[in-house]
C-alpha cells in the first residue's frame, strides 16, 4: 500500500517497494508492466528473506521528486542531510558534501534520519491518548484538548499558575523553542525548564561568569587550527562522532590530543595519551595541572595582565594547595600524567580544552568548570583561533533552546526574570500587553522569582509544602519533548507521579514516561503525538552557534501535529491564544498563521524568527540571523572554508543575497539586525579581528573596577580597528553621546535609542554604531578568574555527597544545607555525612558513572525505537573491570544486579538488571552504565504499561532509576557521573 | 530494451553471459557464472538531479569512471578543506 | 579502468556504526541481516583498540566465486562481487570461504533454513535491470548506476571508510599516511587485492597469491 502525506491517516503499512523511486528512465516501469516477467519477478521475490516486497510489483511510484535540505535531529554537530521525497514520501536520504560542518559525513543515527518518515511498524504515538483505568485509550485530539484545558484551568485557579510544571525540550527548533518560553510566561509561571538544566547549565553559569557567554567558544571546525586537545568529560566518537572527523584531521597534522576520563573510551582509543582519574575529581586534576604550569612560568604572563583578573589570588592557592602529588592523591592520577598534560598544553599552543556530561553532571560542576576556564586563562588559550573551551552541546538545539528557550530563569536571551526591564522588553517584543501579563502571574514576586529546575520538579510535588518558596506545590507536569529517565533519582519520580493531578506528555515518542505513569496510576495522563522535526521547518544552533534552517521534509505523520500548533490550540483554549501570536491593538502580522496539518491554522516559523528573536534578543546577537541570510547559506553550503567556515565569495542565486564574508551559520552574536551583515563571530572574545570582521572582546559585564583593580581590558587590548584602544564598558546611549558619536544614529534610531543600551535598544543603532567604530558592544573587559558573587570564588574540589574516600570528604567536604534554591530546599553536607555516617561506601565500594552510546540519544525512546539503530545495541549493560567480575563470580555477558544507595519508598535499595560486559575500559573501581535505556524496571519489563503499538524496540534499565541525590550549588545540575554501587551474579 | 530484453532471454534459456564476462582472475577453478548477465552502470541515463548522482555520457564507461573518480574525492577530506 | 575496492583506516575508525546504518538505510536490508558490521578488537586495552568496518571486500580472487557450486558469483567490469539470487541456493560454502565473514544467511520459515545468501554489493544491486524494483527488492539500490559511490563509505563519520576505484583510494591514503607519519597498515588488502595499497606498506603475513589487478 502506497503511504500517502493525508495529514489524519492512520498508521499505514508501508511496502519496501513504495519507497523505491522511479528513475527518469523508463526501464523499471516497462519492466513490470510485463506481466510474464512480473509473476516471475515476484514469485523469486517471494522466496526472498527480503519480505516486505509482495504486493510491490503493483505499485506505481511515479511522482515527482524533491529535495529537502534538513539537519540532523540527534546531536549538536549539526550534519546536513539531504532528504530526497517523493510524493510526500520521504524514499532516500543523500550526503551533503558541501557541508562545511560534516562534509558528508555520519554517525549511525544521521545515517539512520530517513526511518524517521518510514509508517511500515513505526513506534511513534500515533493518535492522542488518555489513560483510563489503568490502560492507554485512544481519544480525539479536541476531546484531548477539552479535558486537559478543563483541569488545567481548574487547578490554576485552586492552586494558582506556579502548580504547573512545564518540560520544554532542547529538540524544539529555535523559534518553537522560543515561542515554548512565551507560552509557559502567558500562563504565568517560570516554572519551566529544558535539557540544558541537565547538559551545560552549569557550563553556561561557568563560562557566562568568567568571560561573558556561556557557550562553546569556537567550532569544532577550529579544532584544526589547534597544537592541542584535552577531551576533559568527552566521549566525542560516541556522542559528536562526526567533530572527531575535525579532531582526527588536526592530530594527523600534528595535533596532540589527551584525553583524560575515568573510562577508556572510543575517543581515548584515537588519542596520543589517555589519563584515568578517579570521577568527579576534576578540579584537583586541573588545579594540578595549573600548579605545573606556574611553577615552570609557563603562564601567559602578557595575556594575563591585559584580559584577565583575579589569576595571582588563583595562583597563590593553587601553588598552595595542589601540588600534583596531592594532586594525585586525591585524583588517583600519576604524578608524571599530570605533569604530562601541563607541559603537552604549554608546548602545544594554542589548545583547547574540549568538555560535555563528563564536567557538568555533578554536585561540584561549576567548579569543575570553571577551573578549565582558569587552565585555559592561564595559557592565553582563550579569544583566539584554534583554542578555547569547546563545549560539546548535547541535542541538536540545546544551544538554541538555552539562548532562546524555555528556562526558569531568563526570558530569551538570557534577560533575567529578575529585572523588571526585561519584562518590559519582551512584552513590547511579543506585542503583548505588559499589565496583562502581570495578572497571569500569582502575583509580580513570583513573576522576579526563577523558578524551579527539571532536575528537581519531583521535590516540587513530594517537598512539604512550608519548605517551598511558593504557595502551592506542583500538581501538573507537561513534558514537552524530554524524556523522564534523563533525570536522576528515578525511583522517587514515581512517587512524585502518584501524586500529581495531571500529567501531559507531547512528544513522538512520549513511551517511557507513559509507561511509568501507567505502572503506577489508573487515570490522570495524556499523550499528545507531536511532530518531529523533519515535519516542519525552522532554525537550529548546533554547538558551535551556528543557526542552520531546516526545510521541512514530510508533513506530520500519522495524527501528529507540530509542536507550534499544539502551543497555539492549547493557547487557544487555555485563553490566551490571541497574546500567543502577538495580536495586541489589532496586529495581523506579528506571527502570521499559516496553513499546517489538516489546513489548521499553525504559527509562522519564519515571522517568529523575524519578529521575535531577531528584533528582541539583543544581548547574544540573535538578530542579524534572517530567514533569508540562513536559508542563502543552505543553499550554497559550498562557499564556506572548512577551517574558517568563512565565505570566501559568492552570490545566492535565488535571491541575490551577497555571501562574501559570512561565517557559516552566522554563529552568534551576529550583532545589530540582518541590513548591517555582521558576519557572525567564529570565535568569541578574539579582538584580532573589527567586530564587523567576526572580531570580539571579553564582555564588561561584572563593573569597570573591583577593590581598586581595573576590570576593563588594558590599554593597546581592543578590537582590530577599534576606534578605542583600551578597554571599555558596555555601550549605552550615555557612552555613546559621551564619545560624540550619537549622532550616527538616524533620527529613528536615536528615537528608539534614547534611554536605552546596546541590550535593549530595538533599533540595533547603538551596537551599529559601536561596531563601525570597530568597538565590540558589550564592552571590552577582563575575564575573571575569581567570580566573588559565588560561594566558591576560586574553584574547590568537594567530594561528591556518595563518596568513595570518607578521608577525602572529610577534606574535601561538600557545601553547607540550603534553606531555598530554585524555590526549592537542597541538601549538600547533611547528605555527605550521613552517608559517611552509615559507611555506605562499604556496601557500596564501587563507584557508578554512567554516558552515552553511539547508537542512541537522550533518553533513547527515539533512537530505541528504529530498528537500524536499535538491532546494534539489544542490551541494557555495564561496563566491569575483568577483577572486579573474577572478584564476584561474574563472567563476560552474564546478567547482574547493580545496586546504589537509592532507596526503593517500599523499602530495599534500587538495584538495576543489566549484563556484564567484562572490559578493562574502567578500572577495578568503576562500573559505567549507559545511560540510554528505558523500559524495564528494576528487572521488571514494562512493556504491559505502554500503550499499544509505541513501545520501543529495545528496553533496558535506566541508570537514572538508580542514580541519587546530589545537585551544583548554583545551577541544581543532577549528580550523574558519580554515585555508588555494587554488582552481584544475578 | 535490446540490452534489457537480451538479458531477460539470456537468462530465460539459462544461457549466463559467459561469453561475454571478463574473468580476468580465476586461478582456482574454470569455472563460469550462470546466471543472468548484468547491465553497466554506464549504460544508464545520468540519473535527475535531485538524486544528487553524477552526470556521464550515456554508454562511455570512461565518462562515468571520471565523474565516479572526482565524486570519490569527497571522502577525502583534505580536498574539501584545502580546495 | 576503474577497480571497486574498499579501504578501512583503523587510525580513524571509531566505531560509530554510521557505516552500517548508511547501508541499512539505503538498502533496506533487514533486521539480522548485516552486510557491514563495525568489529573492535581488544576493546578497553589502552594502546591496543582497534576499530575496523568490515563487509565484503569484492576480493580480486574472491573465494566465494571459486566455492559455489551453483556458479551464482560474478565479478563486473568495474571489479565488484555481485551473485544471482535465482541461482544462489544458500548453501553456505561461500560463507566457509569468505576470510571476511562477509556472506549473510537470513533464517527463512520455521525450521532455520537457510535463505538465499546476501551481501554487500558495493551499492551496485544485482543482475536485475538497474534501478529496478526487482533489482532494489533482491540486492537493494544500485548506486554506481547512479554515479554514485557506496552509501557507507559516501556517509562515513570521520572518513575512515574509502570506497570506490583502487587507485583514487592509494593516493588518498597516501596522502594521509604521508601526513600522519603512522599507520600504513591496511586490514585485509593483502587478502583481498594481494597487494598493499601503497609502496612500503606492510601487508599481512599471510600473503595471498598474488592477483592481478583488474
Amino acid at each position: 500500500m502506497l503511504l500517502t502525506r493525508k495529514a489524519t491517516g492512520q498508521a499505514v503499512p508501508q511496502s519496501r517497494l513504495s519507497r523505491t523511486i522511479p528513475i527518469q528512465t523508463l526501464d523499471r516501469r516497462t519492466f513490470l508492466k510485463r506481466s510474464g516477467i512480473t509473476v516471475g519477478a515476484g514469485a523469486v521475490a517471494s522466496q526472498l528473506p527480503f519480505s516486505m516486497i509482495r504486493e510491490a510489483e503493483a505499485q506505481n511510484a511515479e511522482g515527482k521528486l524533491e529535495v529537502k535540505r534538513t539537519i540532523c535531529t540527534h546531536c549538536s554537530v549539526g550534519c546536513a542531510i539531504d532528504a530526497v521525497v517523493q510524493n510526500g514520501v520521504w524514499v532516500r536520504q543523500e550526503p551533503v558534501f558541501d557541508s562545511p560542518i560534516n562534509l558528508g559525513a555520519h554517525c549511525a543515527k544521521g545515517a539512520s534520519v530517513r526511518e524517521h518518515g518510514i509508517t511500515h511498524d513505526s513506534h511513534r504515538l500515533k493518535y492522542p491518548m488518555k489513560l483510563e483505568g489503568g490502560k492507554w485509550k485512544r481519544v480525539s485530539w479536541d476531546q484531548a484538548y477539552d479535558e486537559i484545558s478543563k483541569k488545567m484551568l481548574e487547578i490554576r485557579k485552586q492552586s494558582g499558575p506556579d502548580s504547573l510544571f512545564l518540560v520544554g525540550s532542547s529538540k524544539h527548533n529555535n523559534e518553537q523553542a522560543e515561542l515554548l518560553c512565551k507560552w509557559a510566561r502567558l500562563w504565568g509561571t517560570n516554572n519551566t525548564d529544558h535539557q540544558a538544566r541537565i547538559c551545560h547549565s552549569t557550563t553556561v553559569a561557568g563560562l557566562g561568569q568568567t568571560w561573558g557567554y556561556g557557550a562553546m567558544t569556537n567550532s569544532y571546525n577550529d579544532e584544526q587550527n589547534s597544537k592541542s586537545l584535552l577531551f576533559l568529560g568527552s566521549n566525542a566518537a560516541e556522542a559528536h562522532p562526526v567533530s572527531m572527523l575535525h579532531t582526527i584531521h588536526a592530530r594527523e597534522n600534528g595535533c596532540k590530543v589527551i584525553v583524560a576520563d575515568p573510562r577508556f573510551t572510543r575517543t581515548a582509543a584515537k588519542a596520543d595519551k589517555y589519563v584515568r582519574f578517579r570521577s568527579g575529581t576534576d578540579v584537583p586534576l586541573l588545579f594540578g595541572v595549573l600548579h605545573v604550569i606556574f611553577k615552570n612560568g609557563w603562564e601567559d604572563k602578557e595575556y594575563l595582565k591585559n584580559r584577565v583578573y583575579g589569576m595571582d589570588q588563583v595562583k597563590k592557592e593553587v601553588m598552595e594547595k595542589w601540588s600534583p602529588q596531592q594532586a594525585s592523591a586525591v585524583t588517583g592520577t600519576p604524578v608524571e600524567d599530570i605533569e604530562y598534560i601541563a607541559k603537552t598544553m604549554a608546548e602545544n599552543r594554542p589548545g583547547f580544552i574540549i568538555w560535555a556530561m563528563g564536567q557538568t553532571q555533578h554536585n561540584n560542576a561549576n567548579g569543575i568548570v570553571r577551573a578549565s576556564n582558569i587552565v585555559q586563562l592561564a595559557l592565553g588559550n582563550v579569544g583566539r583561533s584554534g583554542g578555547g573551551c569547546n563545549v560539546y552541546r548535547g541535542h541538536d538545539n540545546v544551544q538554541g533552546a538555552t539562548d532562546v528557550g524555555p528556562n526558569p530563569d531568563t526570558l530569551p536571551g538570557y534577560y533575567p526574570v529578575a529585572v523588571p526591564g526585561s519584562w518590559t522588553h519582551w512584552a513590547k517584543v511579543w506585542n503583548v500587553d505588559i499589565e496583562w501579563l502581570k495578572k497571569q502571574y500569582a502575583s509580580e514576586a513570583m513573576m522576579a522569582k526563577p523558578g524551579m529546575t527539571v532536575s528537581r520538579w519531583i521535590d516540587g510535588v513530594l517537598e512539604k509544602n512550608d519548605a517551598i518558596d511558593q504557595d502551592s506545590n506542583l500538581r501538573m507536569i507537561i513534558y514537552w519533548g524530554h524524556a523522564p529517565n534523563s533525570q536522576s533519582r528515578g525511583s522517587e519520580m514515581l512517587e512524585a507521579m502518584k501524586k500529581i493531578d495531571l500529567m501531559v506528555v507531547i512528544d513522538p515518542y512520549p513511551s517511557a514516561s507513559a509507561a511509568m505513569f501507567a505502572k503506577v496510576r489508573q487515570d490522570g495522563a495524556y499523550l499528545l503525538p507531536a511532530a518531529t522535526q523533519f515535519e516542519t521547518d525552522g532554525s537550529v544552533t548546533a554547538s558551535n552557534r551556528s543557526l542552520q534552517w531546516r526545510e521541512k521534509v514530510i508533513e506530520p505523520l500519522f495524527e501528529s501535529r507540530t509542536d507550534q500548533m499544539i502551543m497555539y490550540q492549547l493557547a487557544g483554549k487555555l485563553g490566551f491564544g490571541d497574546q500567543f501570536i502577538g495580536k495586541k491593538d489589532g496586529k495581523a502580522d506579528h506571527i502570521r498563521l499559516v496553513k499546517g496539518k489538516g489546513g489548521m491554522d499553525e504559527p509562522s516559523m519564519e515571522d517568529t524568527l523575524r519578529n521575535e528573536i531577531n528584533a528582541g534578543t539583543w544581548t547574544i546577537g540573535y538578530t542579524g540571523q534572517s530567514p533569508e541570510r540562513l536559508q542563502a547559506h543552505m543553499r550554497n553550503m559550498h562557499v564556506f572554508d572548512v577551517k574558517t567556515t568563512r565565505a570566501r565569495g559568492g552570490k545566492d542565486a535565488k535571491t541575490g543575497y551577497d555571501l562574501t564574508g559570512d561565517y557559516f551559520g552566522l554563529p552568534w552574536p551576529c550583532y545589530g539586525n540582518a541590513k548591517i551583515k555582521h558576519p557572525g563571530t567564529p570565535l568569541l572574545y578574539d579582538t584580532h579581528k573589527h567586530p564587523m570582521d567576526g572580531g570580539h572582546a571579553f564582555r564588561a559585564l561584572f563593573g569597570v573596577e573591583k577593590d581598586g583593580v581595573n576590570l576593563l581590558a588594558e590599554d593597546g587590548i581592543a578590537n582590530k580597528g577599534s576606534d578605542i584602544t583600551t578597554g571599555y564598558p558596555q555601550f549605552d546611549h550615555v557612552l555613546l553621546k559621551k564619545l560624540g558619536w550619537w549622532d550616527e544614529l538616524t533620527d529613528e534610531e536615536k528615537a528608539a535609542a534614547e534611554g536605552k543600551t546596546w541590550a535593549n535598544d530595538l533599533s540595533g543603532g547603538i551596537q551599529r554604531v559601536a561596531m563601525k567604530h570597530g568597538c565590540t558592544p558589550f564592552g571590552n573587559a577582563k575575564a575573571r578568574a575569581v567570580v566573588w558573587n559565588w560561594p566558591d570564588q576560586i574553584p574547590q574540589h568537594r567530594e561528591p555527597l556518595f563518596s568513595p574516600r570518607p578521608d577525602m570528604v572529610e577534606k574535601y567536604p561538600t557545601h553547607d544545607d540550603v534553606k531555598v534554591l530554585w524555590r526549592l530546599p537542597t541538601l549538600f553536607k547533611s547528605v555527605q555525612q550521613q552517608a559517611v555516617k552509615d559507611e555506605v561506601y562499604k556496601k557500596f565500594p564501587l563507584v557508578l558513572t554512567s554516558g552515552r552510546l553511539v547508537e542512541y540519544e537522550g533518553g533513547g525512546d527515539e533512537t530505541r525505537s528504529n530498528p537500524w539503530l536499535a538491532e546494534l545495541q539489544q542490551d541494557g549493560f555495564c561496563e566491569i573491570n575483568p577483577k572486579t567480575a573474577a572478584d564476584r563470580g561474574i563472567r563476560n555477558g552474564e546478567w547482574v544486579w547493580v545496586s546504589t544507595p537509592g532507596k526503593n519508598p517500599g523499602g530495599g535499595n534500587v538495584r538495576l538488571k543489566v549484563k556484564a560486559k567484562v572490559t578493562e575500559g574502567v578500572g577495578p573501581d568503576t562500573i559505567f552504565i549507559p545511560f540510554h535505556f528505558a523500559g524495564w524496571w528494576q528487572g521488571e519489563d514494562m512493556l504491559p504499561y505502554y500503550p499499544e503499538g509505541s513501545a520501543p524496540i529495545v528496553r533496558g534499565e535506566a541508570v537514572n532509576t538508580a542514580t541519587t541525590y546530589g545537585y551544583d550549588r548554583i545551577t541544581l545540575m543532577q549528580e550523574t557521573k558519580t554515585t555508588l554501587c555494587q554488582v552481584a551474579k544475578a | 530494451m535490446s540490452r534489457l530484453l537480451a538479458a531477460l532471454v539470456l537468462a530465460a534459456f539459462g544461457l549466463a553471459a559467459c561469453g561475454e564476462r571478463e574473468q580476468v582472475i580465476q586461478p582456482v577453478s574454470e569455472k563460469r557464472y550462470q546466471g543472468k548477465r548484468d547491465s553497466k552502470p554506464w549504460d544508464n541515463d545520468s540519473p535527475v538531479a535531485e538524486l544528487r548522482g553524477g552526470k556521464w555520457t550515456k554508454g562511455n564507461q570512461a565518462s562515468w569512471e571520471e565523474q565516479i573518480k572526482i565524486r570519490q574525492l569527497a571522502q577525502h577530506e583534505h580536498k574539501r578543506i584545502y580546495q | 579502468m576503474a577497480r571497486m575496492k574498499f579501504l578501512c583506516d583503523a587510525e580513524r575508525c571509531i566505531e560509530c556504526n554510521g557505516c552500517v546504518t548508511a547501508c541499512k538505510n539505503e538498502n533496506e536490508v533487514p533486521w539480522g541481516v548485516n552486510r557491514r558490521r563495525v568489529v573492535t578488537i581488544n576493546d578497553g586495552v589502552v594502546g591496543a583498540e582497534k576499530s575496523i568496518s568490515v563487509a565484503c571486500m569484492h576480493c580480486s580472487d574472491a573465494p566465494c566465486m571459486a566455492v559455489c557450486p551453483v556458479d551464482c558469483f560474478y565479478r563486473t567490469d568495474d571489479g565488484v562481487v555481485l551473485h544471482d539470487k535465482d541461482l544462489c541456493i544458500g548453501c553456505g560454502y561461500c560463507f566457509y570461504a569468505c576470510p571476511f565473514g562477509a556472506p549473510q544467511f537470513p533464517q527463512a520459515g520455521a525450521f532455520g533454513l537457510r535463505g538465499k545468501m546476501d551481501k554487500c554489493t558495493f551499492c551496485a544491486g544485482g543482475p536485475e535491470p538497474d534501478r529496478s524494483a526487482a533489482e532494489f527488492q533482491k540486492y537493494g539500490r544500485n548506486r554506481l548506476s547512479e554515479g554514485k559511490l557506496p552509501a557507507c563509505a559516501e556517509m562515513c563519520s570521520t572518513k575512515a571508510l574509502l570506497g570506490g576505484d583502487g587507485d583514487v583510494i592509494a593516493d588518498i591514503y597516501r596522502e594521509r599516511v604521508t601526513r600522519r607519519g603512522r599507520g600504513s597498515e591496511v586490514w585485509g588488502w593483502g587478502t583481498a587485492y594481494g597487494q598493499a595499497p601503497r609502496p612500503g606498506a606492510q601487508p599481512p603475513q599471510q600473503q595471498q597469491p598474488s592477483g592481478q589487478k583488474s
